[in-house]
């Protein structure tokens, strides 16, 4: 049998993992954790045989389907994409897993714990195999409330049930927009097969999908006077999915909250795998979004923004997890914007977003897991209260400043020297300035470069204000056991040298995704139909361009290093609520505000104010009304059976009487 | 030979005495006695048609109204007697257990 027949074990294995964990995992060794391991562990060499077999056929894709209902198909596809997504979670969340052993060691919770995120590596890998739009629908619910139950782990805290909360109703206007999407693009294929769906065939299964884009590209709708194409609205309802899971601006709120749950929770949900389902989503649908006009442009403007805008308030923050939240953000916000470059590189966008996804997963995971390191020796999350963590850490340190520079993107240009997110991010700023250079629009480059100077900025100032200089509170720490800090070198290598392997069989690879045995689109007619201009055969950037993101790290990290270590600028100056810019930044562009005194308490409460209203007294008050008429009719009438046989023999006799005279009557008009 | 209409007038008599009594009397027993005179009128009324019209079967109807007549006296007063121990008295306007 080839491996390829035990592909539907990797999100199964996980799921079982679940359900024997959760039952049984109080009674078993470490909460029962070596299940959950195991099963992943299982999973990921599949995934990672699958992986090599489809690297030397990559056009074979692993697709195999179930009719399940009428409207509901089981599936399984492993194209490229997907199994490099594959490989990917399922290794990091292996690491993580084992990670966890140490960090959880202590916490009376661990069996749920392991439970809930076995469960969530099902549902993530569920999201990654679907082969229909609706199953995958389905799995992206499932991660969510995964991420929900993990980020409300400690839910006697009241600030962690309050985060959770937050993370689950905020991705929750992202999700109702993308099934909205799923509803649109369904009325769609049901207008263009005039109401006969084909029989045996499954209309929401991808390769349906994408050969009807032309179809649903045509047809038109006209919404506030603007002409806007079907598929144009489809593609950014699946976006606005994608914006609520990926935290792009404005449904970032909820992840910076979302560092209330284990570290370890943060390293595996909301940095490696479930927020970049979103990324996952646009590049699975891209073929939609190549069809559809507009729709890449807002995608690049959005992710832009989001790289430069969550990377200022990076800076400001103290908490150790916030500042990676921010970092997370902001990272998401360039892989979006290299799918948005799609506008001018087409098929290239993906492999160029996807090539740092991959790379992102495991810097970010390694350095929460570092964060994860240090708080679980020092106690505290407040940076203020750490420095000189370092020296009794010297393997977290080591792996952090790794994980660091991967992030700042250090490399060499034009060699193949360099960690793996200078290879990724560099990629990204290079094809926004090619899309600059093409169409004349220089902001998404702008945001970028200005992006990449701000991450190496905060991401130093992190390094520094924890590992060096001397402590700055009383905190009793030492190295973590080696059930930690072994995943977090395994993460380090891979953090250093992926980008360096990887590199352009990286892009082959995915550049067969929508062209093989499983869906065959042709992505430059796609172009047409979305009225992109593909640049075919860019010339090489100038040598300063390919510079530029390194020159901008290492200024990221002079300033660091200049106002941190060797403190040349006074912070109590800039720290001060006197200073505009500060307290804007500190206060997150008092987001929080605008959220939750705007629109929550004046604009949704006003609202339900005015529904409450209506509903009480003009709906409620109509039906009120008709019971309350009824009931004093029947309480005047009811009178009239007096119950007393004499008023009951009167009346008839009164009745027998009247009909007497009538009927006298009538006969003598006969 | 008494002519037809002088029956009719006497049962129509003892007719509406009977309903008189059922309309303005409060006492169980006057309401039976008034029952039963309304019976006989109708009972009256049987018997001139038969013989009028020589057909027996208003004759037999007759007896059969009697003895119906005699059951409905039987269980009527057996509940007024019930009535009457339990409340001592047999007002039907103070019987309103099961009025609204």
């Amino acid at each position: 049998m080839a491996i390829e027949d035990f592909a539907f074990l990797i999100p199964l294995l996980p799921a079982l993992a679940f359900v024997v964990t959760f039952f049984f995992g109080k009674k078993m060794y470490s909460g029962g954790a070596l299940i959950p391991i195991g099963a992943i562990a299982l999973s990921c060499i599949i995934s990672i045989l699958i992986t090599i077999n489809l690297l030397q056929n990559p056009e074979e894709v692993v697709h195999q389907s179930i009719h399940w209902f009428a409207i509901l198909n089981l599936g399984i596809l492993i194209d490229p994409l997907a199994a490099v997504m594959l490989s990917m979670v399922t290794f990091v969340s292996l690491l993580i897993h084992i990670y966890a052993l140490g960090y959880m060691s202590h916490d009376p919770g661990k069996a749920r714990y392991f439970a809930e995120t076995a469960l969530f590596t099902a549902a993530m890998l569920g999201v990654i195999l679907s082969d229909n739009i609706l199953q995958l629908f389905i799995c992206w619910e499932l991660v969510g409330l995964c991420s929900y139950l993990l980020i409300g782990f400690w839910y006697q805290k009241p600030s962690a049930a309050a985060a959770a909360k937050k993370a689950f109703l905020t991705t929750r206007v992202g999700d109702v927009m993308f099934l909205t999407g799923i509803i649109v693009l369904f009325s769609g294929i049901f207008k263009i097969y005039n109401g006969n769906l084909p029989e045996g065939v499954y209309v929401l299964q991808f390769s349906e999908m994408f050969n009807l884009i032309p179809q649903l590209s045509a047809m038109h709708t006209t919404i506030l006077g603007f002409e806007v194409s079907q598929l144009t609205i489809i593609t950014l309802l699946f976006f606005g999915g994608a914006v609520g899971k990926s935290g792009q601006f404005p449904l970032h709120v909820w992840l910076p909250d979302a560092m209330e749950g284990p570290t370890t929770v943060s390293a595996l949900i909301h940095a490696a795998t479930m927020v970049t389902a979103g990324v996952y989503l646009v590049a699975r649908t891209f073929p939609m979004f190549m069809g559809a006009p507009d729709a890449l442009i807002v995608v690049a403007y959005v992710g832009g923004f989001t790289a430069l805008f969550a990377s200022t308030m990076g800076i400001v923050m103290n908490d150790i997890k916030r500042v990676l939240a921010f970092s997370t953000i902001s990272q998401l916000g360039y892989m979006m914007l290299g799918l948005g470059m799609g506008a001018v590189v087409g098929m290239e966008a993906v492999g160029v977003s996807m090539f740092h996804l991959i790379n992102h997963a495991f810097f970010k995971a390694l350095l929460f897991l570092c964060a994860g390191s240090v708080i679980h020796s020092v106690g505290t999350q407040d940076m203020r209260q750490m420095g000189g963590v370092g020296k009794i850490m010297p393997i977290t340190f080591i792996t952090m400043l790794v994980a660091s520079l991967a992030l700042a993107g250090f490399g060499i240009p034009g060699t193949s020297i360099g960690t793996s997110g200078f290879f990724s991010k560099d990629a990204i700023i290079e094809t926004t300035y090619l899309f600059a250079e093409h169409t004349g629009n220089y902001i998404p480059y702008i945001f970028g470069i200005v992006a990449a100077l701000l991450t190496s900025t905060y991401i130093f100032r992190l390094l520094f204000m924890t590992f060096t200089g001397k402590p700055r509170t009383n905190y009793g720490g030492h190295e973590s056991p080696s059930v930690m800090t072994v995943p977090l070198s395994i993460l380090a290598v891979f953090a250093l040298i992926f980008g360096v392997l990887t590199q352009t069989k990286f892009y082959h690879f995915l550049e067969v995704t929508f062209e093989n045995s499983f869906v065959h689109v042709n992505i430059e007619h796609l172009a047409e139909l979305g009225n992109y201009d593909l640049v075919h055969n860019p010339g090489h950037e100038p040598l300063f361009i390919l510079w530029l993101p390194v020159i901008v790290g290492v200024a990221g990290l002079v300033i660091s290093y200049l106002i941190y270590y060797k403190k040349v600028v006074d912070m109590s100056t800039i720290v001060s609520r006197n200073n505009p810019v500060y307290k804007l930044l500190y206060n997150r562009y008092y987001q929080h505000q605008i959220f939750i005194e705007l629109i929550a308490l004046k604009i949704t409460y006003g609202l339900s104010l005015i529904g409450e209203f209506i509903d009480r007294k003009i709906i409620d008050g109509i039906i009120d009304g008709i019971s309350d008429g009824t009931i004093a009719i029947g309480e005047t009438i009811r009178k009239v059976q007096t119950g007393v046989v004499q008023s009951y023999a009167t009346a008839v006799i009164a009745g027998v009487g009247l009909l007497i005279i009538l009927l006298k009557l009538i006969v003598e008009v006969q | 030979m008494i002519p037809l209409t002088y029956y009719l007038i006497l049962s129509t008599i003892v007719f509406t005495i009977g309903l008189y009594g059922i309309m303005t009397q409060r006492n169980g027993v006057r309401l039976l006695m008034s029952v039963e005179l309304m019976l006989n009128a109708a009972n009256i009324n049987l018997v001139a048609f038969s013989s009028h019209n020589n057909d027996m079967s208003g004759q037999v109807f007759t007896l059969f109204s009697i003895a119906l007549a005699a059951a409905e006296a039987a269980i009527g007063f057996a509940i007024l007697l019930s009535i009457y121990r339990m409340r001592d008295m047999i007002d039907v306007d103070n019987i309103n257990l099961l009025r609204w």
